[in-house]
């Protein structure tokens, strides 16, 4: 298109009679102005790129286009060969393994067959694009206001017609009928509301899961846990022995049982809150590891300094002192499991735990 | 050397690195092997300051080593991590001063005069093929992702104290670490986790860790952190920078 | 034949014929063709997150092919080894098997997780452009509250993204919502059942989550970008001040070729970015997280950066609770509910809220560089402070971690800097934005500092000023500031050699040295020389 244009400074010519959009001697270029000029559009400054058609600089700028075009064709090639043929199957290895490279491979050819794309359309509007400044009204704003007062008209007066408000005993009727239409639109959403019940105050260490007894402790494999199996500061997730204790159907029961060593087991002994009396079993305590901020496993156990740390948000925990939090955002301490060990010589829990774990709730304290 | 011992005397005054007489043992009589007599020499000359005579510990300085075993004492020495240098929020691993061989003699040593845990014999450390790499994926996200991150890229711990990275960890020293629980880490003894389950454990760390990254580069293995400052220093910027070239004036 | 080519020739102006007989298209399509759009790079920032969401659209379609929600517990038997024979959800093992056993699906996980957080970035970076130039002011309110509401409706699309793979991070970061829920008062544990279909983590949650991904959210977003990119269209983008650019005009090029070029072209490097960085950078690796278990956490569990600053607010605010009566009001409802109502509202009424200060009603095309409103750009360089203290503090333990910083204080700086630095934020924005404007005024009066060092007759030093208009007889020139770039170095009056273009070697030829005019020979002497002199 450029280059059918004459060349030359765009500036406006002031045109005394309007151009003859029919007449066969018009230039294309002049109908084009003459339509900007329609529009609302005034040229402040065009030019063609390269007024001369096919200097050497213009030719340098259409094979450099060129150039990524074709180098967009090829990786894109590349992409098509690569994604077919290049191994690609998971298999361990080092960085000398190819199948590590398919994704990087086709990152890097895809990256470079849309980029050589974008770059050579670019250029083609940053290159060979007539420069061009344009200047267009705006007319932002409210309408004219012979508009607004004629459509303003319009629509009280469909108002009237409809004549709501002269006879209010329509108005009322239609409110009653349509709000409680609206209102029953919304009851389906109702089908996902569920009564918490006492769901969130109990866990699966709680007897109703085991037929009225209480439940033991195991892993997450299902194997019972023997006190003498946990190491003096060490630390083991238990699970309630019930079926499913170890899934996510008992998503609140995971908890932290640790061996304390003697002198910290007496100290946690001695500062135990009225409710967590009697609940240690020798050096062995066990906590909720269900944190009280918002529910991530807190789990980090420092064996030395008794901190229990929660990942997410750093709550720090005191185990020796009820596992009350001593630093971050989490203001209750860490449920207790009252534990002991059965005839069997298995641990189980006492009782379920006597405040309800996890997050804080409403309603939590009305158990 | 003074200084050296200065800086351990100083250390030790508020460390207190191994869990104690956890595996007391009546002190064994019998005289010593010719190896834990080497390994007396070398305590004798560098550890009796700050654990005492015969590792009985001394107050504000050192804990008594009767019955943490030789797995924490070579865990410890061959990891660089004692002798201490210097006061920290806890050791840090760092060039060993001792030979694995002297780290040998000494955990022979303190193994005779206190027992406590030891690496099994018949647990194979050096070839982990047969290992259970699930299973150990599993113990692994239960008992030491939370510490060590899932890439064992470790991870903080409370006021400055942190879980290591496991990457520069030998097999063997990830056992050792395990059985004894070196500072604020837990114990995992063979009776809670078993010598198979250790291993199961350590293959799978050895496998991920040297499995080459699936789909490019990991940018750390530090999860969303720096995926978040990628696409701000490499997607914003790149495309912001587009932008300035798309908009110039040419 | 001869015929036929003819025949060719004429068709597209034949079917367009065609078209116009039956929907009378010459003028509205004219109206479009010639639409005059301005240009500035920053006015391509929301552009980068429109065409990001286009290929969310593309690589999410793709991902649906392979994706089951399903809670569904299965065993996995991929090809992944670490994982073989683990019990995990339906949703995991399908995300897995996308990753490993569909043929180029871990690229487009990838594309589809790096484009979602390109879209949020670029939707950030936007913000920010549209905030500090003032461009949401009246007519165009309604668009900078369509951009907010974009920004969380990007925010739950993405979360809820994050969370459908329902690996051991994702599902520690559903824990985290279910808890937050939890804490509204009165009805938190009733929000919480409802979400999940029961107690935490329920079996409902992924396949609910899953409809809201790919077809509410998605249609929610499609329809308000059409709405705010219809609107940028039916208003006219604002543009910068500068010669002949008034409040009712809009200076630039046309829509077509220029602009259209232009943003096809851009949107295949948005599309090339993508692209890179799937390929080159591992995103979001759910295989070494493992299936969601309740009792599995990692160390340094973050969410997406746009949920950073959530999480990171939830860090740092104080364990205070409220108990009374027997209920209770967790600590968390404060950030969690309340900061994030605040995050909503403030944003959303601000053009609203500036009115009302600035008492300013009027129509606004021209938009105003941010040191000319040192008040705006203070308030908006606080929430930015505010914002990245907030999102630093999310990855606070990876910080902690890596810089040897004790995580403890970590939390207390972060606290601290959250009171500290947004007021001294603003204050510095503040004055740096006057004495920004003090020196666009000084530069109008005095002229452009030449770099000259004259000494005069008595000794004094002072550097030479070329003024950039005819100076009166004290030496000062009375231009008026308007609100666009001033002209500080001497080679933007080209009083230097203009570079030359071209990356390694010229495009064009230097221009040619102006001839040793007349008697003493040196370049470039002559008037300019002159001119110099006079300032002072």
């Amino acid at each position: 298109m450029s280059t059918e244009v004459p060349a030359g400074e765009g500036k406006k010519d002031e045109q005394a009679e309007p151009l003859d959009v029919l007449d066969p001697n018009v230039t294309r270029f002049e109908l084009v102005k003459e339509a900007l000029r329609r529009d609302g559009v005034e040229i402040l400054h065009y030019e063609p790129r390269f007024p001369v058609p096919g200097t050497k600089e213009e030719k340098r700028v259409v094979r450099t286009i060129s150039f990524f075009f074709v180098l967009s064709g090829l990786a894109a090639l590349g992409f098509i060969v690569a994604y077919i043929w290049w191994p690609w199957e998971y298999e361990f290895g080092g960085a000398d393994t190819w199948s590590k490279w398919y994704t990087p491979v086709l990152g890097a050819l895809l990256g470079i067959a849309l980029g050589g794309i974008g770059i050579g359309i670019l250029t083609w509007s940053k290159k060979l694009l007539p420069v061009e400044e344009l200047m267009q009204e705006r007319h932002d704003g409210a309408s004219d206001p012979v508009e607004r007062r004629l459509t303003g008209a319009t629509l009280v007066h469909i108002g009237d017609e409809t004549g709501v408000a002269r006879r209010p005993m329509l108005k009322r009727a239609l409110l009653f009928g349509a709000a409680p239409l609206g209102l029953a639109a919304l009851m389906p959403i109702g089908g996902l509301i569920k009564d918490p019940g006492d769901a969130l105050f109990t866990t699966g260490f709680n007897p109703k899961f085991n037929g009225g007894n209480p439940v033991r402790l195991m892993r997450e494999d299902g194997t019972l846990i023997r006190p003498e199996e946990i190491s003096v500061g060490g630390q083991i997730t238990v699970f309630p022995a019930i079926p499913g204790g170890a899934t996510l159907k008992h998503a609140d029961s995971p908890t932290l049982l640790i061996h304390l060593r003697e002198p910290d087991a007496e100290e946690a002994r001695n500062n135990a809150y009225e409710m967590n009396k009697g609940s240690q079993w020798e050096n062995l305590i066990a906590y909720s590891k269900i944190c009280t901020h918002v529910g991530c496993p807190a789990s980090l156990y420092e064996q030395q300094t008794n901190r229990l740390l929660c990942p997410c948000h750093q709550s720090q925990f005191h185990i020796t002192n009820n596992a009350t939090p001593i630093f971050g955002p989490a203001t209750r301490a860490l449920p207790q499991l009252p534990i002991s060990v059965d005839e069997e010589g298995y641990l189980y829990a006492t009782s379920d735990y006597k405040v309800a774990i996890g997050p804080a709730f409403w309603e939590r304290e009305r158990k | 050397m003074a200084r050296f011992i200065a800086a351990l005397a100083f250390v030790g005054a508020t460390y207190t690195a191994f869990s104690p007489g956890i595996y007391a043992d009546e002190p064994t009589d019998s005289a010593l092997t010719l190896d834990e007599q080497r390994g007396k020499e070398i305590f004798d000359q560098s550890c009796i300051s700050c654990h005492g005579p015969d590792a009985q510990g001394v107050e504000d300085r050192g804990p008594s080593l009767i019955g943490v075993g030789s797995a924490a004492v070579e865990f410890q020495v061959n990891t660089g991590r004692m002798p201490m240098a210097r006061q920290e929020a806890q050791a840090l691993r760092k060039p060993p001063m001792f030979t694995p061989e002297q780290a040998a003699f000494l955990g022979a040593y303190i193994q005779a005069i206190g027992g406590g845990p030891e690496v099994p014999e018949d647990v194979d450390l050096d070839n982990l093929e047969g290992a259970d790499v699930a299973n150990g994926g599993t113990l692994f996200r239960v008992n030491c992702s939370s510490c060590h991150a899932f890439s064992t890229g470790g991870g903080a711990l409370s006021s400055g104290k942190f879980a290591p990275d496991l990457h520069p960890a030998s097999a063997v020293e990830i056992y050792q670490a395990m059985l004894s629980g070196p500072q604020n880490m837990p114990v995992f003894a063979d009776n809670q986790l078993t010598p198979d389950q250790k291993r199961d454990l350590i293959a799978y760390i050895k496998y991920i860790q040297d499995d080459q990254a699936q789909g490019g580069w990991d940018l750390g293995a530090f999860g969303p952190s720096t995926e978040g400052l990628a696409i701000f220093l490499v997607g914003i910027v790149a495309l912001a920078l587009a932008t300035l070239w798309i908009a110039g004036k040419s | 034949m001869k015929r036929r080519k003819l025949d060719v020739k004429q068709l597209p102006a034949k079917a367009a014929g065609e078209l116009d007989d039956r929907f009378q298209l010459a003028s509205p399509l004219r109206k479009v063709l010639t639409k005059v759009f301005p240009d500035h790079w920053s006015f391509l920032l929301g552009e980068i997150a429109l065409f990001s969401f286009i290929v969310l659209l593309l690589t999410g379609t793709f991902l649906a092919l392979f994706f089951d929600p399903s809670m569904t517990e299965v065993h996995y038997e991929g090809a992944y080894a670490p994982l073989r024979g683990i019990e995990m959800s339906k949703a995991y093992e399908s995300s897995l098997n996308l990753s490993f056993d569909v043929r180029g699906g871990l690229i487009l996980r990838q594309m589809h997780h790096w484009a979602a957080l390109l879209f949020m970035a670029a939707i950030v970076v936007h913000m920010g452009r549209t905030f500090f130039t003032g461009a949401f002011r009246k007519p165009r309110e309604t668009n900078w509250l369509i951009g907010v509401l974009l920004f969380w409706l990007g925010f739950a699309e993405g979360f809820i993204g994050y969370s459908l793979p329902d690996d051991a991070l994702s599902g520690t970061g559903l824990r985290i919502a279910g808890g937050i829920a939890e804490s509204i008062p009165l009805v938190g544990s009733w929000v919480s059942f409802a979400l999940f279909g029961g107690e935490f983590p329920g079996d409902s949650v992924i396949p609910m989550f899953y409809i809201l991904h790919v077809f509410l959210l998605p249609g929610l977003l499609l329809a308000l970008i059409g709405v705010h990119v219809g609107l940028v269209f039916i208003q006219k983008h604002t543009q910068w001040p500068g010669p002949k650019r008034t409040e009712h005009n809009v200076i630039g090029y046309r829509m077509f070729p220029n602009y259209v070029s232009k943003q096809g072209g851009f949107f295949m490097l948005v599309f090339a970015v993508i692209a890179l960085m799937a390929g080159l950078f591992q995103i979001n690796p759910i295989w070494m997280f493992g299936p969601y278990r309740a009792e599995v956490v990692s160390a340094g569990s973050q969410p997406d950066f746009y949920v950073m600053f959530l999480d990171g607010i939830v860090r740092l605010f104080p364990a205070w609770e409220i108990r009374a009566f027997g209920f209770t009001v967790p600590a968390v409802f404060w950030p969690g509910i309340v900061g994030m109502g605040l995050f909503t509202m403030l944003p959303l009424m601000y053009p609203f809220l500036e009115r009302r200060f600035t008492k300013d009603k009027a129509h606004h095309n021209l938009l105003q560089r941010p040191r000319d409103v040192p008040a705006r750009a203070g308030v908006g360089a606080m929430a930015l402070a505010f914002f990245i203290i907030c999102t630093l503090s999310g990855a606070n333990d990876i910080i902690a971690d890596k810089f040897n910083i004790s995580l403890n204080a970590m939390t207390w700086g972060g606290r601290i800097g959250l009171l500290v630095v947004p007021p001294l934020a603003y204050l510095m924005t503040y004055r740096i934005c006057l004495g920004l404007q003090q020196h666009d005024r000084e530069v109008l009066a005095h002229g452009v500092e030449t770099g000259i060092i004259k000494r005069d007759a008595d000794g004094r030093f002072y550097e030479v000023h070329q003024p950039l208009a005819q100076p009166d007889e004290h030496g000062h020139t009375s231009l008026e500031y308007n609100g666009w770039t001033v002209p500080k170095k001497m080679n933007r009056l080209g009083a230097l050699a203009p570079t030359l273009k071209g990356f390694f070697k010229p495009i064009e030829q230097p221009a040619p040295k102006p001839e040793a005019d007349g008697e003493d020979g040196e370049v470039g002497d002559g008037e300019k020389r002159e001119e110099i002199t006079a300032g002072k």
